[in-house]
C-alpha cells in the first residue's frame, strides 16, 4: 500500500477509537442537523433533547434519549416557508428559544420564538422576537441558559451594515416576560455599521463577514460575554451593564489563518479558553481550521498556547468540509457534562473527536467517532456538525447533512 | 502544568483515567515456551470476532524463531491478515516497529487496527518488554499493557518448568497463565500442572485451553480486572525458585504519596535490577480513586488516578515480585520513610 494513499480514496473508512455507538436515529429522513442541541428534563421526568435542523423543512427535532440506546423521535415541525432556517436553539427548563434565519434580507420570520415545551409532544408558541429588517436575516445562533436574556447574533430593522456580510452582531434580549421580548443592549464590532467613526475592516480572501456568531455568558462571569466574530476573530465583552457592552480584548488568528472564528469557551478554574474556527469550504481550501488553547490568566491580554492536534488533512481533502466547527460548550445548565480536562469536537468528515487537555500545552488526541457515510450522504462522508455531552457523560453528535443523531459512549 | 492551570477535576496525577490505559491503544504480550500453543491461540483469537482490528506483531529478538512460519505467508515485513489485522515480524526494535506501526496508522497505509498482540518468542525474557512499555520515553504513552499472558504446555511444560529457568520467569511474571494442548496430555496433567503454576505465581488466574480454544476476550481483559490478580488480597511471601519471591503489602489507612514515592525511589536506587514487577492500586490520601502504580526493574509508569474503585475494597495493596528483596526489608523500609516524614 502506498504510503499517500488516503482511507477516503479507497472508500469511506470509519474510525471509532475509543467512544462506543449506542444509538443511531436517522429522525425520519430529516436527519441534516445545524447548531443547537439542548437537554431537557420534561415535568414527565423524560429525558428529551432538542435538535435545530440545518435547513429546511424541518424546525426542529425532539427525541427521547431516556434509554439512550433506544432513542425516539417525538416531536418533529416544520418551517413556514423554505427561505429560512432555525439553525440554533436552547433550553433551559420548559421554555425553548430557537433561531430563525432567512436566506435573504428582509424576509420574515427573521428573530427568534419562545415555545413552553412542557408537553414535548407539542410545543407552544408563547413569544417571538422580530429582528427583521431591510438588511437583516434575522438570528443566526442564541445562547439562552438563565431563564431571563437571550444573547444572539443578529441583524435588526435600524442596522445598517457597511458590507452586506457583515449584518449579524451581539444583542441581548430580555425574555423574563416571553410574551414582550425587549433588547437589552447591543454591540457591534466598530467600523460594521454605516455611521462609525471608524473605517471598515479589511476583508479576508476568504470573505464569510465581520458578523457574530456564539454569544456564551456563564455564570461564573456573569458580567462577560465571550463572543466569536467569524472574520473579526473574538472579543472578551463586560456586560456588567448589559445597556452598554464594552470591549475588554480582542484576539484573532486572522491574518495568515482564513478567518470564521466561532466558538468561545472559559475554562474558568485554569485560566484556560478554548476558541473554535469553522471550516466552511469543500476539499480542506481553508485549511487549518482548528481548536485553539489561550491562556486566559489575563483576560486583557489572551496568549495561545495550543492547538488540538488534526491528522494530514490531505487525507481529509477529497470530501466535503475538513476541520473545526462546534465543541460541547460546558452548558451552565444541570443537564450539560461540564469539563476543563476533555475537548468534544466535530471536525465534518474528520467526525467527532476527544481531546486531553489535561496539560493545555500538549492536546492530546483520546477519541475519535468517524461512522460510515450515511446514506445518501451528498460527500460520501460524514459531515460532523455538533455535540452536546449531558450530565451523564453521554455524548450525542449530529451529522449536518442527513445522518440525524450518533449517541456515544465516551470510553477513555 | 497544575499549579498555573489548576482544575478541580483533575488530581495531582492528571486527569482521573477511566481504566488504567486511559486512551491508549492496549497491548496483550503472549509468551511462553517454544511449541507452547502461543501461535494456535493467538490465530484462533484473530479469527474471533474480538479478534478483529489487531496488530499481531511476532516478536523473534533476533532469535531463529519457528512459530511465525505459521503466520508468515510473505516475505513482507508488515502483512494485512484480513478481519482488519495486520502483522509484523520483527528482528529488530520492538519500540520501531511499534512506532511504525502507529505512524501507518494515522496514515491510513494500515488499517486502523485496535489493539496489539505480541507473540514473544518462547526464550524470551518478559521483562525487557515489560520496561519497553514503561515510561513515556518508550512507548507508554502511546501503548499500555493491559495483559501479560504465559502459555504452558500440558505435555512438555512441567519438563520444561522444572528445566528452563526463561519459562519460569515468563510464568512468574504473567498475568494470566493458559494451559493448552490438554487434549493431548495425560488424564490429570493439567490439575497437576495448574498446582504448579499456582505455586510459581499465585497471583494469576489459570484458563484451559482445549485444541487451542479459549474464550477470545481472556486474550484481551485487562489483568486488573481479574479478581486473583494485582488487586489480590494479603498474603505471604512466596517462593518461587531462582531466587524469585512474591508477595503483597497492604494498608487499610491511606497512603502518603511523597512517603510512597520516596521509598520506591529508595527500594529502586538500591535493588532496582531484582524489582521484577511491582504494581497496585493505592489508597492515597486527597485523591478520590484508586492510584495504579507500576514498576519495572528500575523504570517506573507514570503513575494514573482512576475515576472509580473496581470494587468494595479501599485498601491499598501492592504485588511485589522481585529477586532476593525479603518482604521484611522491603516493610521495614517503607516503615523508616514513614517515621522519617513525620519528624
Amino acid at each position: 500500500m502506498s504510503a499517500d494513499k488516503s482511507p477516503l480514496s479507497n472508500g469511506y473508512q470509519p474510525v471509532t477509537w475509543n467512544f462506543k455507538l449506542l444509538a443511531h436515529d436517522m429522525l425520519g429522513g430529516f436527519g441534516g442537523m445545524g447548531e443547537g442541541m439542548s437537554v431537557q428534563i420534561a415535568p414527565d421526568g423524560r429525558r428529551i433533547i432538542w435538535l435545530a435542523h440545518e435547513s429546511a423543512p424541518k424546525n426542529f427535532t425532539a427525541v427521547d434519549v431516556s434509554d439512550p440506546r433506544k432513542p425516539k423521535v417525538v416531536c418533529q415541525t416544520d418551517l413556514p416557508h423554505a427561505n429560512m432556517r432555525s439553525n440554533s436553539l436552547e433550553t433551559t427548563g420548559n421554555i425553548m428559544a430557537v433561531a430563525y434565519q432567512t436566506s435573504k434580507k428582509d424576509l420574515q420570520p427573521a428573530g427568534f420564538e419562545l415555545f413552553d415545551i412542557s408537553k414535548p409532544e407539542n410545543p407552544k408558541s408563547i413569544g417571538f422576537f422580530d429582528c427583521s429588517g431591510p438588511h437583516s436575516r434575522g438570528v443566526h445562533q442564541l445562547w439562552f441558559c438563565d431563564s431571563e436574556y437571550v444573547h444572539c447574533a443578529s441583524g435588526s430593522r435600524d442596522f445598517t451594515p457597511t458590507n452586506p456580510l457583515d449584518d449579524q452582531f451581539y444583542r441581548c434580549v430580555d425574555v423574563r416576560n416571553p410574551s414582550k421580548p425587549v433588547e437589552v443592549g447591543r454591540w457591534w464590532m466598530p467600523g460594521t455599521r454605516q455611521g462609525d467613526n471608524v473605517m471598515p475592516p479589511a476583508r479576508h480572501p476568504i470573505d464569510k463577514g465581520f458578523r457574530a456568531h456564539n454569544t456564551n455568558v456563564y455564570p461564573q462571569r456573569g458580567d462577560r460575554c465571550y463572543l466569536a466574530y467569524i472574520d473579526g476573530g473574538m472579543f472578551v465583552l463586560d456586560i456588567s451593564d448589559k445597556a452598554n457592552p464594552k470591549k475588554i480584548s480582542h484576539w484573532t488568528n486572522s491574518p495568515p489563518y482564513t478567518g470564521f472564528m466561532h466558538t468561545i469557551v472559559p475554562l474558568f478554574d485554569r485560566g484556560l479558553m478554548l476558541v473554535t474556527d469553522e471550516s466552511t469550504e469543500n476539499n480542506a481550501k481553508d485549511w487549518p481550521k482548528l481548536i485553539w488553547v489561550l491562556d486566559a490568566r489575563d483576560e486583557t491580554n489572551l496568549v495561545s498556547i495550543a492547538t488540538c492536534p488534526l491528522p494530514d488533512p490531505k487525507v481529509y481533502a477529497e470530501a466535503g468540509r475538513f476541520g473545526a466547527h462546534n465543541i460541547h460548550e460546558n452548558v451552565p445548565l444541570p443537564t450539560a457534562w461540564h469539563s476543563d480536562q476533555i475537548v468534544l469536537g466535530t471536525f465534518f468528515n474528520g467526525g467527532l473527536r476527544a481531546y486531553d487537555i489535561s496539560n493545555p500545552y500538549q492536546p492530546k488526541e483520546v477519541g475519535i467517532f468517524m461512522p460510515p457515510a450515511p446514506p445518501g450522504a451528498p460527500t460520501g462522508t460524514i459531515q460532523m456538525n455538533d455535540v452536546f455531552a449531558d450530565e451523564r457523560g453521554i455524548v450525542y453528535a449530529v451529522d449536518r447533512h442527513v445522518g440525524g443523531l450518533y449517541i456515544l459512549e465516551m470510553d477513555f | 502544568m497544575l499549579d498555573l492551570f489548576p482544575s478541580r477535576e483533575a488530581s495531582p496525577f492528571g486527569r482521573r483515567q477511566k481504566r488504567e490505559r486511559g486512551s491508549r491503544i492496549p497491548v496483550s504480550v503472549v509468551t511462553g515456551f517454544l511449541g507452547a500453543g502461543k501461535t494456535t491461540l493467538i490465530r484462533r483469537f484473530l479469527g474471533s470476532p474480538e479478534g478483529a482490528g489487531t496488530a499481531v506483531i511476532v516478536n523473534e529478538f533476533g532469535a531463529v524463531g519457528i512459530d511465525d512460519a505459521l503466520i508468515r505467508d510473505s516475505a513482507d515485513e508488515t502483512m494485512l491478515l484480513g478481519n482488519g489485522c495486520v502483522c509484523c515480524i520483527t528482528r529488530t526494535d520492538l519500540q520501531v516497529v511499534l512506532r511504525r506501526l502507529v505512524f501507518d496508522r494515522e496514515r491510513g497505509t494500515v488499517p486502523r487496527f485496535a489493539r496489539v498482540v505480541i507473540e514473544t518468542s518462547g526464550l524470551a525474557d518478559p521483562a525487557p518488554i515489560l520496561q519497553t512499555f514503561s515510561t513515556d520515553r518508550a512507548l507508554g504513552g502511546e501503548f499500555h499493557i493491559d495483559v501479560v499472558l504465559a502459555v504452558v504446555d500440558a505435555v512438555n511444560g512441567e519438563t520444561e518448568l522444572a528445566s528452563a529457568p526463561e519459562a519460569r520467569k515468563q510464568v512468574i511474571l504473567a498475568d494470566r497463565l493458559v494451559i493448552s494442548k490438554t487434549d493431548l496430555a495425560a488424564p490429570n496433567a493439567a490439575e497437576q500442572l495448574a498446582a504448579l503454576l499456582q505455586s510459581l505465581n499465585p497471583h494469576a488466574a489459570i484458563d484451559i485451553a482445549v485444541a487451542g480454544a479459549l474464550d477470545p476476550n481472556r486474550i484481551i481483559e485487562p489483568a486488573m480486572r481479574e479478581p486473583t490478580g494485582f488487586v489480590a488480597e494479603a498474603q505471604h511471601e512466596s517462593e518461587h525458585g531462582d531466587g524469585i519471591t512474591s508477595f503483597v503489602m497492604a494498608d487499610d489507612k491511606p497512603v502518603d504519596w511523597p512517603v510512597f514515592a520516596r521509598a520506591m525511589e529508595t527500594l529502586i536506587a538500591l535493588r532496582g535490577p531484582d524489582l521484577l514487577r511491582v504494581k497496585g492500586l493505592l489508597n492515597v490520601k486527597g485523591c478520590s480513586g484508586p492510584v495504579v502504580v507500576q514498576y519495572v526493574q528500575h523504570l517506573t509508569h507514570p503513575p494514573v488516578e482512576l475515576q472509580t474503585w473496581p470494587d468494595a475494597n479501599r485498601n491499598s495493596r501492592v504485588v511485589f515480585i522481585t529477586r532476593g528483596v525479603a518482604e521484611r526489608d522491603v516493610r521495614n523500609l517503607f516503615a523508616a520513610v514513614r517515621a522519617l516524614a513525620k519528624t
